[in-house]
This record gives structure tokens, C-alpha cells and sequence, in this order.
């Protein structure tokens, strides 16, 4: 049993910090309003009605002819308007590496995306009344969003929750919102998963450290109880009073 | 203080240290496995199969001859072979269409046995089908309903990997094993929540939350005391205090 106290006593010393750190983060996310804290206030869940007139468009055939080799083509729709999506590389989720080429679904001509045309796609998505106030086109890591591994427009709004919206840079695809509220949830999700370094992961060596002691500080925490209780010490006391 | 906040602990982990211990457990194995594994991505190759313009022998025109609904269009490679997917309009429901571009022949709704080779087509393990099964309702936990219908191809391998290929696009929706069903549990025990697995808003998480947080402070206050004030007071005087308390 002197073991088991001396183990409990250290441990605790190790993690007590952390323990309440994800006794409060814990908290946090069990009261945060989950809608804001995604980042969802401002962005528009309203589905752009589109018709695609399917005479207009291109012969897909001619356009992976005239571009690089493509694992897909898809037809998506930005700002109410077909463009083929040209998959140049693949990766397994949306935020992994690519590399896309887009072309106008009807005249065939390959877009760039200027700041005119990132802008009126950030404002598409964005429900607020903020005017846009900066661009900045950001290349991987981002800090609001640290799994996107692809080159990214970040567009600013003036308003009460400082809105930013993420268009990736070769697909226009809105990558997400990011805000006050989001920034706060980022930041006791930091804590929880002691993502200091902001690798967007809690598979990180202090994390890993940190769940070592805890285990230690539990299970001789758990020992330690039940040894009281056989000892009748829970017992003994609750007469006492 | 100390004699309180040693009660006090005594009493609050006594109810909430078997919750302590499923946190701190789960909590592990969350952080102890690559959250990458966890997904399957080592379960699958991503092969870059490009498509071929030149084996594109069914154009766009004979498509929408034959279709005139068409909602969206794309081209990619199914097994190798370039195909055209199709979602068709049908007034408010809409069916989703794989074709051949070399040949204009419909490729779905998948048999098992096209099932099966979209599944090896992918899959990295060596080990052989076990067993496969259409699912068209009822899913299981790891499968989200929109990807319905679906072939499930079991795999005999470590983890018992089962690997989901929709009827309806041949496309892999689904990649599953052990690990990712464990890891599942783990988090609903991990935020109490012993019901559907999303819900962490729970009232239960809430009150053994806070209930823990008063728990650990009052740890806290053991630590300064039997810890930190020990090595201001001295080691001979703490230990005769001690005597008294542990």
C-alpha cells in the first residue's frame, strides 16, 4: 500500500494540472453551443439551386485531352455556374493533398482565381453583414484549419465575430468558416488535446506522456479506494458523524 | 483545510473513480493510436488511376440522348476502366448511374462479384474474402446510412477489416476495422454518453464533470499540502504531522 500512495502522490503531482485543465475543457465542451463553435454562424446552409443544361456543355473528352492526366473530372457548381473539376492528384479526404485544374463546363476555358472571383465566392457562402476587408492566399499549415494541406484564400469580413472564410485556391471549394466563437473552441480544444504545437491532433508526445501518469494516478487511485473500503474506513467514518 | 479536502476527496472518488479510471483508459487508447490508423487509411491504397480520352468511345451526345435527365456528370475509373457517373432527376428523387465510356454498357447497380473486385482493387491486406453481404437497410453503426445500398466485403486479416462498396457507384464508402469499432466505444464511454455516440452535450457528463473538477481541486489542495508545504516546513516536522493524517 506505501507504494500505491507514493505512486498516487507523484502522479498527481505530474498531471494534477492537466486533470483540471481537461476537467474544464471537458466542461466547456459539454456546454458550448456546438453551431457556433464549428464555425457555422455566418455560413450559408442554403443549397444554390442550379440547372445544368446539358447541351451547353463541353465534350468531357476534349477537355481531359487538352489538360494533364486526370484520375476524375466532376461537374460542381460555383456561384450557380458548371465548371469540370480536373483531378490531377487524388488524395484520400478533402483536405489531403491535390492538385486540380478547373474549366468552364460550357466554354471550356481553364479559371483563375483572382481576388474578384475568391471574393465573390467567399460572400456566396457568408450570411452575415460584414463587407470584405482583406484577402491573403495562405499555403499549409493554417492555423484554423491545420489538416487542409492545400494552398487557401483566407477572406476577412468586418463583423461583430471577425469572420473568416477559407476558399481553396485551385478548386474554389470552401474549405470552412472560422470566428471568435471557433477561435475559443480551438482554443479549449488545444487543452484537451494538448495540441500546443497545433498539429490539429492529440497523438502528440506530451499528450501521450501525460495519459501515462493519468492511468497511474487512477488505477492507484481506484486501489487506494477499495483498500479503504475493505479496511471499513468509509464505514467508520460516516458514524462518526 | 487538509483534513477537509482529504475527506472530501476521499468521499468524491470513492462515487466518481471508476469514472476516473474509464477516462484516463480511454482516454489512453484514443491518444496512444494513430487517429490515421484508426480511420483505415493504411487499409486502402489511393492508386492515382488516371482516366483514358482515348478509350472514350461514348460521347457526350449519345449520353444525353439516352439520358435525357442528366444532373450531374462526372468521369473517373472504375476497376481500371473509364466511366461516366450519372445522376439522373426523376422529379424529387434522383438515381445515380455508372456507364461505360468506352461502350455506353450500364455497370451498376454492382453485382457481388464486380463488389468483391472494387474491394481487392483497394484493399492493401493479403488476406481473403470471408464474407460478403448487400446491405439496403438497417445499417450497422459504422456505416452512415446515406451510403445505401452497399456491399460489405469481410476480410480475413488482423482487425477483421470490412470494407464498404456502394451498389449504386461502385465507389468505396466505407474502410472499418477492430481498431475503429473499439475506438468507437471508447469515446461514448470516454463523454458518457451511453446511448447514440454523438450526443456530449449529456446531462450525465455535465454533473460527473463538474462533481470531478471539485474532486481534482481537492486533490490539488492534498498536493500543495503534502507535497509542497513539506518542502518549505521541512521533512522531520512534516512527517510527525503526517503521522496524524495519512
Amino acid at each position: 500500500m506505501r507504494w500505491i500512495r507514493k505512486l498516487h502522490k507523484w502522479a498527481s503531482v505530474i498531471v494534477g494540472i492537466q486533470f483540471v485543465l481537461w476537467l474544464a475543457s471537458g466542461l466547456y465542451f459539454n456546454l458550448m453551443d456546438h453551431t457556433k463553435a464549428a464555425g457555422l454562424t455566418y455560413l450559408s446552409q442554403q443549397m444554390v439551386s442550379h440547372q445544368l443544361d446539358v447541351s451547353k456543355l463541353i465534350e468531357p473528352k476534349t477537355v481531359l485531352q487538352l489538360h494533364n492526366d486526370s484520375v476524375s473530372l466532376d461537374t460542381v457548381f460555383l456561384l450557380g455556374k458548371p465548371y469540370y473539376l480536373l483531378s490531377h492528384q487524388q488524395g484520400l479526404y478533402a483536405h489531403s493533398y491535390h492538385q486540380y485544374t478547373l474549366v468552364d463546363a460550357y466554354s471550356g476555358d481553364a479559371v483563375t482565381f483572382d481576388k474578384k472571383l475568391v471574393t465573390r465566392l467567399a460572400q456566396a457562402s457568408y450570411t452575415g453583414e460584414g463587407k470584405v476587408i482583406q484577402l491573403s492566399l495562405l499555403t499549409p499549415p493554417i492555423s484554423d484549419f491545420p489538416k487542409q494541406q492545400n494552398s487557401t484564400w483566407q477572406v476577412n469580413f468586418a463583423d461583430d465575430i471577425n469572420t473568416q472564410v477559407y476558399v481553396e485556391a485551385q478548386s474554389g471549394r470552401i474549405v470552412g468558416h472560422s470566428d471568435d466563437h471557433k477561435k475559443l473552441a480551438d482554443f479549449f480544444f488545444m487543452l484537451h488535446f494538448m495540441d500546443y504545437f497545433n498539429e490539429g491532433s492529440f497523438n502528440n508526445v506530451p499528450m501521450m506522456l501525460m495519459a501515462f501518469f493519468s492511468l497511474w494516478l487512477t488505477l492507484t487511485g481506484c486501489y487506494w479506494c477499495i483498500d479503504l473500503l475493505r479496511k471499513g474506513k468509509y464505514r467508520r467514518k460516516r458514524r462518526a458523524r | 483545510m487538509h483534513k477537509t479536502a482529504r475527506k472530501l476527496h476521499q468521499w468524491l472518488m470513492l462515487f466518481l473513480g471508476l469514472q476516473f479510471a474509464i477516462w484516463s483508459v480511454t482516454g489512453a487508447y484514443m491518444v496512444y493510436m494513430d487517429i490515421d490508423f484508426i480511420h483505415g487509411d493504411n487499409l486502402v491504397t489511393n492508386p492515382q488511376t488516371k482516366v483514358q480520352p482515348a478509350q472514350m468511345h461514348y460521347s457526350l451526345q449519345q449520353l444525353t440522348r439516352a439520358y435525357p435527365n442528366i444532373d450531374n456528370i462526372s468521369v473517373d475509373t472504375l476497376l481500371g476502366e473509364t466511366v461516366y457517373r450519372l445522376t439522373l432527376a426523376d422529379g424529387e428523387s434522383s438515381t445515380k448511374l455508372v456507364i461505360s465510356a468506352n461502350s455506353g454498357e450500364v455497370l451498376t447497380p454492382l453485382s457481388e462479384s464486380a463488389a468483391i473486385s472494387v474491394a481487392r482493387y483497394f484493399y492493401t491486406g493479403k488476406g481473403e474474402v470471408t464474407e460478403v453481404a448487400l446491405i439496403t437497410d438497417n445499417p450497422p453503426f459504422e456505416l452512415s446510412p446515406r451510403h445505401l445500398p452497399a456491399w460489405r466485403v469481410n476480410f480475413d486479416d488482423f482487425g477483421a477489416p470490412s470494407l464498404y462498396v456502394s451498389a449504386q457507384t461502385g465507389i468505396l464508402v466505407g474502410k472499418r476495422h477492430e481498431f475503429w469499432r473499439w475506438f468507437d466505444w471508447m469515446f461514448r464511454f470516454h463523454i458518457m454518453d451511453y446511448s447514440s455516440g454523438e450526443d456530449i452535450d449529456n446531462a450525465l457528463l455535465f454533473w460527473v464533470a463538474l462533481l470531478a473538477s471539485f474532486g481534482t481541486l481537492t486533490g490539488m489542495v492534498l498536493v500543495y499540502f503534502r507535497v509542497f508545504k513539506v518542502q518549505f516546513t521541512g521533512r522531520k516536522k512534516s512527517r510527525l504531522r503526517r503521522g496524524g493524517v495519512v
